[in-house]
């Protein structure tokens, strides 16, 4: 895991990076929840934790990125989160409103109003989040995410090994 | 108000010390005085938005600056990584 020569060994970029991590993803959930009063909103702050992740990856390495935040939980994460949008929207519609309004979600409208936006940016985050970090890891291992009927021709190894 | 004028006068230096650096981002003879140019403009930007927002006396601006300041060093991290090693795993 840690050869001479590679990211790993530089300390500088390791200790200021661990210190930096848990206040970007700090930050990215103050950017979920401030949205519907100050700048920002789930997107933004879906992509400030999927930055914070990208950090890791780019730092302790793909595999240990992969180790802390599984594959198939960053895709569960990507269908959750919009299943978690769509459910507070057709709860409003069980409770006898249209879809997405959050008026009807508690008994008072002033404070439901900022409860459902709240609720429907951090489903919008997490979604984006697990986008953006599906993205980043298909960036990184191209071939580790494609399936074997459209895989594309990359070459040398395919070719050597039927060959 | 002087303050104020003092903030705008900071700003437009800001400004103008920023169009330097892009003119080293485009001359650098070599790859590391580019990233070096570009992770300056990135910390110039920080604190035209923070003069900005104090100019303009809106808190919104520092939350924007903050950001910005992370995802500078992240893309700095990025860029320095591919360029020693080509590749990014």
């Amino acid at each position: 895991m840690k050869q001479p020569g590679s990211i790993e060994e530089h300390v500088v970029i390791r200790v200021t990076s661990k210190m930096l991590i848990p206040y970007i993803m700090i930050f990215g959930f103050y950017v979920i929840a401030h949205g519907e009063i100050g700048p920002g909103g789930g997107f933004q702050g879906g992509v400030i934790l999927a930055a914070a992740y990208i950090l890791y990856c780019l730092v302790f390495g793909v595999e240990a990125g992969s180790r802390a935040l599984p594959r198939r939980a960053v895709e569960a994460t990507m269908a959750l989160g919009v299943l978690f949008y769509a459910g507070i929207g057709v709860l409003g519609m069980f409770r006898g409103a249209a879809f997405l309004d959050y008026r009807v979600l508690l008994s008072d409208p002033a404070s439901a109003e900022p409860l459902g936006m709240t609720l429907v940016e951090t489903g919008i985050g997490f979604t984006v989040a697990a986008v953006m970090i599906t993205v980043f890891n298909m960036i990184t291992e191209p071939t580790a995410v494609s399936g074997p009927e459209n895989a594309p021709e990359t070459g040398e190894s395919k070719g050597s090994a039927t060959s | 108000m002087m303050t104020t004028q003092i903030l705008v006068i900071a700003a437009f230096v800001i400004l103008f010390s920023t169009g330097l650096v892009l003119i080293r981002a485009f001359a650098g003879p070599t790859v590391f005085d580019r990233i070096l140019a570009v992770n300056l403009i990135g910390t110039k930007t920080v604190i035209f938005l923070t003069l900005l927002g104090t100019i303009g006396g809106r808190s919104g601006y520092l939350d924007i600056a903050l950001l910005y300041a992370l995802l500078n060093y992240i893309g700095t991290i990025a860029i320095l990584k591919l360029v020693q090693y080509r590749r990014l795993n």
